[in-house]
């Protein structure tokens, strides 16, 4: 009786759990959207210039998320081109190369560096500008390269380590028919292990694109500010969603402002969604009947 | 005032400017085409101007700069804020061209960074409440006491039952550097306040704390906010309220090309009337 | 073997150590950038000294507090609601649903934390503060509320993933002697998964204490040590984002290079401790 009861509690402990983290999560969503949605328009983004001069680049938009928008975008190609390249890199390294000793030292290195709080991420940034700005040329301060490139330090961890794991996720029938058949270990990673891993290191640089739009602490670092319209060059001030939401959300001058964070917020939280289902569904081409922990990275 | 001394030598081409605008407002264009002049200077160039430091100055920042791209978009200009302290510093290193302060940079800094300053406008520093407290009026006394932390419910200065919630400004605000000398006799800011980054947002923090209190500047006073008079003297551009401080806008060295030009903007009619309607007293160079 | 590396292998070798060396690389700017305070009685600054730059004491002791207690709070309400999903999502999986959930909840830890911030301003702290009936509602308890639900969908994933790699052997084994699911998982899957549920706790920790935004918004940023979970605080990520526009040659601004240290230190300490807890090689989420 008493196992039975202790069943029945732990039941019910495992519901009210559940239900109190989605109607959390549903109240921080549905607060965003009930006040989000109804200033989403086309205003929002450009203001009071008129949208198609405005993409043109014909007339700046004052009043509007436009500038942010087009930052953000910058930024992330940036931070993602820059990081792409290393991080797999470092990922094939990590699963195809390194054994043993070195690799737990190395993994080591990678899961400090991808637990170190992104602020000093942001500060390591900052101090290179300094230490540039100082040695190099006076023309370099904070600016959209050195937040790109902080950025990319920021996701480099979880690109090695995305790849790394769908490298080795692929089955050693796959990995080893082509050395049989006579392939160099190098073909055999271009041509057999590198195409099976696509769909996962796909979704891991997805993952790495929702990490560098949503980041805000780096940012705020490294050159981006409250109004300075669309950057011209990478060694610019930048404006950029996630430090527009933080900047409207203190200092609001007026009701329209508080709206344009609303929206921004909304925007955000939305690009991020659709990027980690679209990671989702990438994975999914390849793993449909792994376990269900396979597909995420945080 | 002892700050005229650092503006002495561009004054004379500043006031062949003036003059020439006056001329041409005497001469019968009307408000629009003198603002439109004043930005004449600014139809052929291009590049980028850098502007940080004190919050109190961003609306007029914008303004100006919303008021120059709109003739010649080709001109970007970048307005971060970060408080006066910030500001210095940055122009002082270079990485801004024009740094803003809502008080006087000091001998040391003036000589450091060779700053030139440029005093546009005259702002109060407006201790402010939320509109739902009744109490105005509070004396100076009083204002020290709680920002000491020896005054801690509202019931204490006649109100409800209430702990008053103070918000403060961090150690790189011009406002606070001002409040601290002129509202506090520099008297101490208890630990226990909670630190707001700017104006703006002391202002939404105040609006939504039924027990706030908090100061700002004048500039950012509307409806959301309640000012309160300090030893009977309400906050206004006027100078009988005391807690006041010129705001500037300081370059190294002297200010050129497009910098110089939305300096002289600023001091132009045009640009003085976008100080007024921020809520600022024009100063004329 | 023995083949001379070529050029694509030297990119990835080169590519894999430098990137293990940036974490050595922050971490040596971190100490040559704080070396001038390393100076100062290290142990005083830590462990009692008051922030008050105007008096040019930096110490960081309230910051270490601020991080400590909200984190904690964080993860004290984080993980009774993580245990109970996770036990929902893996174990009891209601017709389907524990799939369902599972998708809600990955979906979850891609959301931006400056969002939680936002919607906690002005969705949570008015509300906290009228609850507790005064008080600013920035507290610790505001931060620690939306840093719960920034780290629990972490937490339970991690969870889940410890109680699915109990062998299934060992479950259906249970099952044939009679157990039920429940009494399958409290007396074969929860001894077995302990090591997961331990580093699942751990790594959200590093979370709380790495984050950011959420409590510079919401926890008030007060310097004073927080003596209850409604009073302000500041963290040492707060610290450094409102500190670092400070004159690059200040103590002040030296003074965050120390904040970032101790961050450094203490995030790492959990990494290696997340290694020891759970062995394994390869990527733990």
């Amino acid at each position: 009786m008493k196992e039975k009861g202790l069943d029945r509690l732990l039941v019910f402990y495992a519901w009210t759990a559940a239900l109190v983290l989605l109607l959390a999560v549903l109240a921080v969503f549905g607060f965003l959207l009930q006040r989000g949605l109804p200033v989403l328009n086309l205003k929002l983004i450009f203001g009071n210039a008129d949208p198609l001069a405005a993409l043109g680049g014909r007339q700046p938009v004052f009043d509007g998320l436009y500038p942010a928008i087009v930052g953000t975008l910058m930024l992330v190609v940036l931070a993602v081109t820059l990081a792409v390249p290393v991080g797999l890199g470092a990922g094939i390294y990590l699963a195809e190369y390194s054994r043993g000793r070195q690799r737990a030292l190395l993994g080591l290195f990678f899961d400090i560096l991808a637990g170190t709080p992104s602020i000093i991420v942001g500060l390591f940034g900052l101090t290179i500008t300094i230490f540039l700005h100082r040695c190099l040329s006076a023309q370099i301060q904070p600016c959209l390269l050195i937040s790109a490139l902080s950025l990319a330090f920021l996701v480099l961890p979880y690109l090695a380590r995305t790849t790394q794991a769908a490298l080795e996720e692929i089955e050693p029938a796959v990995r080893l028919t082509a050395p049989a058949l006579g392939a160099s270990r190098r073909q055999n990673l271009f041509l057999v292990l590198l195409p099976q891993a696509l769909p996962g290191i796909g979704s891991g640089i997805l993952l790495a694109i929702g990490r560098c739009a949503e980041d805000t602490a780096v940012i705020m670092l490294t050159g981006a500010v409250a109004a300075a319209g669309l950057p011209r060059s990478l060694l610019d001030h930048y404006e950029a969603l996630p430090f527009s939401i933080y900047y409207y959300s203190s200092q609001y001058a007026n009701p329209e402002e508080l709206q344009r964070g609303y929206g921004a917020a909304l925007i955000l939280l939305a690009t991020c969604a659709l990027l980690f289902i679209l990671a989702f569904v990438l994975r999914q081409l390849l793993t449909r009947s792994r376990g269900i922990a396979a597909g995420w990275r945080p | 005032m002892e700050n005229l001394k650092n503006i002495r030598q561009p004054m004379k081409i500043i006031r062949f400017f003036l003059l020439l605008f006056l001329a041409m407002l005497l001469a019968g264009a009307g408000p629009a085409p003198a603002a439109d002049d004043a930005l004449a200077p600014f139809r052929d160039e291009q590049g980028t101007l850098k502007i940080a430091g004190g919050t109190a100055h961003i609306p007029v920042m914008k303004a100006a700069a919303r008021e120059i791209r709109r003739v010649n978009p080709r001109i970007r200009i970048t307005i971060a804020g970060g408080g006066s302290g910030v500001g210095i510093k940055q122009v002082g290193e270079g990485l801004v061209d024009i740094g803003n302060s809502g008080r006087r940079p000091t001998a040391a800094e003036i000589e450091k960074y060779h700053l030139r300053l440029f005093k546009w406008a005259v702002d109060g520093v407006a201790v402010v409440v939320n509109p739902a407290n009744p109490v105005r009026s509070l004396s100076r006394a009083q204002l020290r006491d709680i920002y000491a932390g020896r005054l801690t419910n509202w019931r204490q200065l006649g109100w409800r039952d209430l702990p008053i919630d103070l918000y403060t400004r961090d150690q790189a605000s011009g406002t606070r550097a001002v409040f601290w000398k002129k509202g506090l006799a520099k008297g101490e800011i208890s630990p226990r306040a909670n630190f707001v980054v700017a104006n703006g947002a002391m202002k939404s923090a105040v609006a939504t704390d039924p027990g706030a209190i908090g100061y700002l500047s004048v500039g950012y006073l509307d409806r959301t906010v309640a000012p309160v008079a300090i030893d009977g003297a309400a906050p206004s551009r006027e100078g009988r309220y005391r807690i006041s401080r010129g705001l500037y806008s300081n370059t190294r060295g002297e200010p050129r090309g497009l910098t110089k030009k939305f300096i002289n903007y600023l001091f132009s009619p045009a640009g003085q009337q976008l100080i007024a309607e921020a809520g600022f007293i024009p100063v004329a160079r | 073997m023995n083949q001379r590396l070529q050029l694509p292998e030297k990119f990835f070798r080169l590519a894999a150590w430098g990137s293990a060396g940036l974490s050595l690389l922050i971490l040596v700017f971190m100490l040559i950038l704080g070396r001038p305070l390393l100076g100062h009685d290290l142990f005083a600054l830590v462990f009692h000294q008051p922030w008050q730059p105007d008096r040019q004491l930096y110490g960081l002791f309230p910051m270490l507090v601020g991080t400590l207690a909200v984190s904690t709070t964080a993860l004290l309400m984080a993980l009774p609601l993580a245990f109970g999903t996770a036990i929902l999502a893996a174990i009891i999986r209601p017709g389907g649903c524990g799939r369902l959930l599972v998708r809600i909840v990955q979906l979850l830890t891609g959301m931006p934390t400056v969002v939680y911030g936002f919607v906690g301003i002005f969705l949570l702290v008015p509300r906290l503060r009228t609850l507790f009936g005064g008080g600013s509602g920035r507290s610790i308890l505001a931060a620690a509320l939306m840093l719960a639900l920034l780290i629990t969908p972490t937490m339970v994933l991690i969870f889940i993933d410890s109680f699915q790699r109990v062998p299934r052997g060992w479950q259906t084994a249970a099952a044939a002697l009679g157990c039920t699911p429940m009494q399958t998982f409290r007396h074969v899957i929860l001894p077995r998964a302990a090591g997961g549920l331990l580093s699942g706790t751990i790594l959200a920790f590093g979370r709380a204490v790495g984050d950011t935004m959420i409590a510079l918004m919401l926890a008030g940023n007060a310097v004073a040590v927080p003596c209850s979970l409604l009073d302000p605080a500041r963290t040492l990520t707060s610290q450094i984002a409102l500190v670092f526009a400070a004159d690059f040659s200040s103590l002040e601004f030296k003074s965050i290079f120390l904040c970032g240290l101790i961050l450094y230190l203490l995030t790492s300490t959990l990494t290696i401790a997340l290694r020891l807890a759970r062995p394994t090689v390869g990527y733990q989420p």
